[in-house]
């Protein structure tokens, strides 16, 4: 039994100051219900992807807050949380809920509303997906990266100029899809020029804070459009770096990946396409070795000649939608929406962005600073 | 945020982790730091591995940009996480110091 999306959507990433969760919910859905055709009481089952509605809007007891919202009357729902990989791990959840026969029309819900409140504030509340240590060492997400950085800075030679190429290519991605949250190119200088967070990483180093939302209808039955999904892998870590042996690589990837490349039957160069957690610059240099696309030490290279950008046609296309670099990052819905910009693109319907003769898709979505990581591998 | 019996319980484990010796392995500076945490930045974070094994993340104290680099020798000391609540009760923890 193979599992097909029949229906995918996401809103507009950004600061969307105007819109409530609610409407970024029905948006999504309603847009992804559209897509596969299918009205809203076929759902059997609702995975809703979030992480910081609790900390920050107060609001628990999402899968039936959604359920209601969206007219999924009794339906089953689920709120699952991962910190960054909770979309990610709303999508397994929502497979299994599938291969297990329980249910054969199930939807995904990617939803995050986070510039309601103060930056400060949205540091905390990323924390919760650190280590107690680490949050008493008073250290933030982009602190934790960086820390990351200077190892593999040290390891491999990378240089800040190989980490702004990241957010350069990202960016120009992001100003080809009008759901972006940025539409402007950047430059290696502006990334350099622009003001530390955590040294070394920059403001353009880090992908930004955003609200939005993404959703997927799941079904048994394939129809004529549909992508399928031929592998869904989760692996974890210890959640704080100083439990880890390795500071130059995220083993929950290499394991997730080793397992969704067997789940599938291929290999890394197999794949066209593929969506990966750049929630700052050195996470896609960590994703592009640890998914095994490149040797270790070898991404950086590649990224700054342009071997991974639209056009290139020499290898994968990396983060044909912006990345969480470009196209925004609003932490629930991120590894919803890889999944729609890879059935996008396996579809051929990705426009300006389209990566040419995409057969197979690779969505990578990080939990932590890799305590989490959900590799999720698509069909045309 | 703070409970004053989290305190207690987690306060307990501070003694063992003093007066530990290491080096720094990785090191960043935080600028834009959590709400509890503000009145202190900009301030390092480090990565420590101890003399004899095992690694810490903790904030650098007493330090000057010079003490920022790998190899850097650092003790740990206890000293207080942030500024009491409005409960009074002062959260103490585990900072290194450049030796």
């Amino acid at each position: 039994m193979t599992v097909s999306i029949i229906g995918a959507s996401t809103t507009k990433f950004g600061e969307l100051w105007g819109t409530s969760p609610r409407t970024l919910a029905h948006e999504a859905m309603d847009g992804a219900l559209k897509d596969s055709g299918i009205v809203a009481g076929r759902i059997q089952a609702l995975f809703v992807g979030n992480m910081l509605s609790g900390m920050l809007g107060g609001q628990e007891h999402l899968g039936a807050f959604f359920a209601e919202e969206l007219g999924f009357s009794h339906a089953a729902a689920i709120k699952i949380e991962g910190a960054c990989a909770s979309g990610g791990l709303a999508i397994h959840a929502a497979v299994n809920g599938i291969l297990s026969g329980q249910y054969e029309t199930v939807a995904v819900l990617g939803v995050e509303k986070m510039t309601d409140h103060k930056p400060e504030d949205v540091a905390t509340a990323l924390m919760g997906a650190g280590s107690s240590q680490e949050r008493a060492s008073g250290c933030t997400f982009p602190g934790l990266y960086a820390i990351l950085a200077r190892a593999h800075m040290l390891k491999f030679g990378t240089t800040q100029e190989d980490m702004a190429a990241v957010a350069v290519k990202n960016h120009y991605h992001a100003s080809l899809n009008p759901n972006a949250q940025f539409h402007r190119p950047i430059t290696i200088e502006a990334v350099l020029k622009s003001h530390k967070v955590a040294d070394p990483l920059t403001l353009l180093d880090c992908s930004p804070i955003s609200d939005g939302a993404a959703a997927l209808v799941l079904s048994v039955k394939h129809q004529a459009s549909s992508v399928k999904i031929v592998a869904s892998a989760v692996a974890t870590d210890t959640l704080g770096l100083a439990q880890r042996a390795s500071l130059t690589e995220l083993q929950a990837t290499k394991e997730a990946a080793m397992r969704a490349y067997k789940q599938a039957g291929i290999e890394a160069k197999d794949v066209d396409v593929a969506e990966v957690h750049d929630c700052f610059t050195i996470a896609e240099i960590l994703a592009l070795e640890d998914l095994g696309i490149t040797k270790k030490g070898d991404a950086a290279g590649g990224i700054r000649r342009g071997e991974f950008t639209l056009g290139s046609a020499k290898r994968v296309v990396l983060n044909p939608s912006g990345g969480l670099k470009g196209c925004g990052h609003p932490i629930g819905a991120t590894g919803v929406k890889q999944v729609v910009e890879l059935v996008v693109q396996l579809r051929g319907m990705a426009g300006a962005r389209q990566v040419a003769g995409a057969r197979f898709g690779l969505a990578h979505n990080v939990g932590g600073s890799g305590a989490t990581a959900v590799v999720h591998i698509l069909k045309e | 945020m703070l409970s004053p019996v989290k305190l207690w319980r987690n306060q307990k484990n501070v003694g063992g982790m003093l007066g530990r010796t290491g080096k720094i392995i990785s090191w960043t500076i935080v600028r834009v730091p959590p709400a509890d945490f503000s009145d202190q930045a900009p301030y390092p974070v480090v990565l420590v591995e101890f003399d004899g094994g095992g690694r810490v993340t903790a904030q650098l104290v007493d330090w000057d940009t010079k003490h920022l680099s790998v190899g850097q020798k650092i003790i740990t000391i206890v000293r207080r996480i942030i500024k009491p609540n409005t409960e009074g009760v002062i959260p103490y923890g585990i900072k290194v110091k450049p030796l």
